[in-house]
């Protein structure tokens, strides 16, 4: 009974996993209706709702998340799969949140399970830096340079211990989408059920026909009207490479709209700061160390790229863009 | 070299180079998962995504080809020759850093007081951040001249090899002590201002330490209050501070005192390492043990991180037999350790290989012959 109140409030621990598995799961219609209901939460509100903690409903709701996991893969949609790894690790925290009062242990097994080795110390937590940088925002509070380091590790309050938990469980989640499988039938349908929710991007945001900009440059635009996460260096090399294009602030801005972080204010102060600081647009050694190049177009800068010269070239190489 | 005929003097430091590569076995532990980057007279990295299937292989290489520059990548590849980089299949970096004597009129032969600070920058890193704060291992260090003017440390370390970009820059920030924010050390409760430990992790707890071994001074005491000329209010104050209780006596504009002893204790190694360096998880850097181009010095790894003892002028010099006829282009200055004394533009000497190789690579000298 601990066990099963445990595995469905976590059930992205790997005692959950197991614990589905010997229950076994079957896919009744009130199980996907179930699922597409928390898919639907999660897209929309960007949170999940509880359930009451009785046993079937409990059993229930690991029949519900596996299937919530494979609906999601056979939508197969980037986006769909940030927004909800981002509510269950909401819902977790909600868990954790009141688990720190009534069962302290539990969080220590969710940590433990996540792989982060927390230590107990006099006034908080113990965590080595190397599982504290991957799970911490980018913000002065958590900042390393403000933080207590000693022998490797980092002292973390208690109320911040849940928050790093929070990031891990977002991060397992997100990363271990989607399953590559057959889905049964019902399944494909009510993943296209759930992509028909989705907010229906706009086409005007991304125009490819601008023929000249080179495939690093398309495909970070791809990637930002896929609503992926675009890195903060190739956001800069994007905003770089359109204001030197001579796109109006307006447009460029467009362009960043579909990101899953997206925040007018800040996209225009940027956008008008490379505008006022005239940066110049890094060549393409530099774009490739950067990670950014996916084409070995030889243009030398991202600038110089026309698609007669070098796109042909690429063709007439056979030479597959990334 | 592009295509270009060689220069008699880019010609000599080549063969000076094949014979040292043929002559000496480098370790270059995981060569096969490394790319690696040559350059030449003009260029550091002329060439790159260049893999090598081992050790001997990368050392045969070396002495056919005599690079003047020989770089590695930080990262570790499925396949490092593929391009372009995503191609590559990253599988982990060691982390770096990298220290640059700062920069100095000395320009061109850096003197002896740069190569100084560098290396005391570099001891810092390792005692002050690496080992206590890190909590590297010493078997993790190595620590390498980097044969033109500064050091590198690098850290092999399975805990830190797949760290991202952002998490790299994150413990180079820590070390610069970018977005240190003093404020948030201490707090204050009526008349009471609470701070670090000395017991404490991090940038409080090293100034506490510090702050605690300064109070014995006395001049330092003064600047804080008058009222430590009393031996008995300074152990107050000592033993309340020890619990993180930094006002018991009643000092005067406390809070600005604090931040301007902070700011003169240099704490940090702002300004002292390449954060970029740091952050980027395929970097190509100079191979400790191979010679630099710039000097014809050797890049040369410090035994058990034992900087102190070394003069890389003197230490890092990779040819030590024969002379050579040289005539200075340009007035060269002492340099101690390598260049004895001062030469004249256009002045002819026989001086020792190591001197020659070192003005040629400088070009600030030619062939006499």
């Amino acid at each position: 009974m601990e066990d099963l109140l445990f595995c469905s409030r976590y059930p992205f621990t790997r005692k959950a996993k197991e614990c589905a598995e010997r229950i076994g799961i079957g896919l009744s219609s009130s199980v996907i209706e179930k699922a597409e209901k928390r898919l639907r939460e999660a897209a929309v509100e960007g949170r999940i709702r509880k359930v009451a903690e009785i046993p079937e409903a409990m059993r229930e709701e690991l029949a519900v998340y596996a299937t919530c996991r494979m609906i999601i893969s056979s939508a197969s949609s980037r986006y769909l799969i940030g927004r909800y790894a981002v509510a269950e690790a909401k819902r977790a925290r909600e868990y954790l949140d009141s688990d720190e009062l009534s069962k302290p242990e539990n969080i220590d097994a969710v940590a433990e399970d996540l792989g982060l080795a927390f230590e107990k110390a006099e006034d908080g937590f113990l965590l080595p830096f190397w599982l504290y940088l991957p799970f911490t925002p980018r913000s002065l509070d958590y900042k390393l340079s403000n933080r207590q380091l000693a022998a490797g590790k980092v002292l973390v309050k208690r109320s911040e211990r849940r928050r790093i938990i929070e990031e891990a469980v977002r991060i397992r989640i997100e990363s271990s989408l989607p399953i590559k499988a057959d889905f049964p039938k019902e399944i494909q349908e009510a993943g296209k059920r759930i992509l028909g929710i989705l907010p229906k991007l706009e086409a005007s945001a991304l125009r490819l026909d601008e023929r000249d900009y080179p495939p690093c440059i398309r495909k970070l635009l791809e990637d930002l009207a896929m609503n992926a996460n675009v890195p903060h260096i190739g956001r800069v090399a994007l905003a770089i490479y359109l204001v030197n294009a001579g796109l109006s602030d307006d447009k460029i801005v467009d362009f960043f709209r579909h990101a899953p972080d997206f925040s007018e204010k800040i996209t225009r102060y940027q956008v008008e700061h490379v505008r006022a600081k005239k940066y110049r647009m890094a060549s393409c050694s530099t774009m490739d160390s950067w990670g950014l190049c996916v084409a070995d177009c030889r243009c030398g800068n991202p600038l110089n790229y026309k698609e007669s010269v070098h796109g042909k070239r690429l063709k007439a190489e056979g030479k597959k863009v990334e | 070299m592009a295509g270009e005929a060689m220069g008699k003097e880019e010609a000599h430091v080549r063969k000076l180079f094949s014979k040292y590569y043929s002559e000496n076995k480098i370790a270059m532990p995981s060569a096969h998962m490394r790319e690696f980057g040559f350059g030449g007279w003009d260029k550091k990295i002329e060439f790159r995504h260049i893999a090598v299937p081992g050790e001997a292989e990368l050392m045969a290489k070396l002495a056919l080809e005599a690079p003047l520059y020989v770089s590695y990548s930080v990262a570790y590849y499925q396949f490092p020759s593929a391009r372009p980089m995503v191609r590559k299949g990253w599988r982990g970096a060691d982390l770096v850093f990298d220290l640059d004597a700062p920069e100095h009129s000395c320009g061109k032969f850096t003197c002896q007081e740069c190569l100084d600070k560098v290396k005391q920058d570099a001891i810092k890193l390792i005692e002050d951040f690496l080992l206590p704060d890190f909590g590297f291992s010493k078997s993790e260090l190595s620590a390498n001249f980097s044969g033109g003017r500064g050091y590198h440390v690098h850290v092999k370390s399975q805990a830190v090899e797949q760290l991202d970009r952002s998490a790299r820059r994150e413990i180079a920030d820590y070390i610069a002590g970018t977005g240190l924010d003093f404020d948030r050390l201490f707090w204050e409760d009526g008349k009471k201002l609470f701070g670090p430990k000395p017991s404490d992790g991090g940038y409080g707890g090293k100034f506490a330490r510090e702050y605690l071994r300064r109070l014995d001074d006395e001049e330092f005491a003064q600047q804080i209050s008058r009222k430590l000329s009393k031996p008995e209010e300074k152990a107050r104050l000592k033993s309340a501070i020890q619990q993180g209780n930094w006002d018991n006596i009643g000092i005067a504009n406390r809070k600005r005192k604090l931040r301007e002893k902070f700011e003169e204790m240099r704490l940090t190694l702002a300004g002292r390492i390449d954060a970029n360096v740091t952050a980027d998880i395929t970097k190509l850097i100079r191979m400790p043990n191979s010679l630099h181009g710039g000097s014809g010095l050797c890049a040369k790894s410090i035994p058990s991180l034992k900087l102190d003892g070394f003069e890389p002028m003197r230490d890092a010099q990779a040819f030590r037999q024969g002379s050579l006829k040289i005539k200075a282009a340009e007035s060269i200055p002492e340099v101690p350790g390598i260049v004895p004394e001062k030469m004249p533009a256009g002045k002819i000497a026989e001086v020792p290989q190591a001197q020659a190789a070192y003005l040629l690579c400088k070009k600030a000298a030619v062939l006499a012959d």
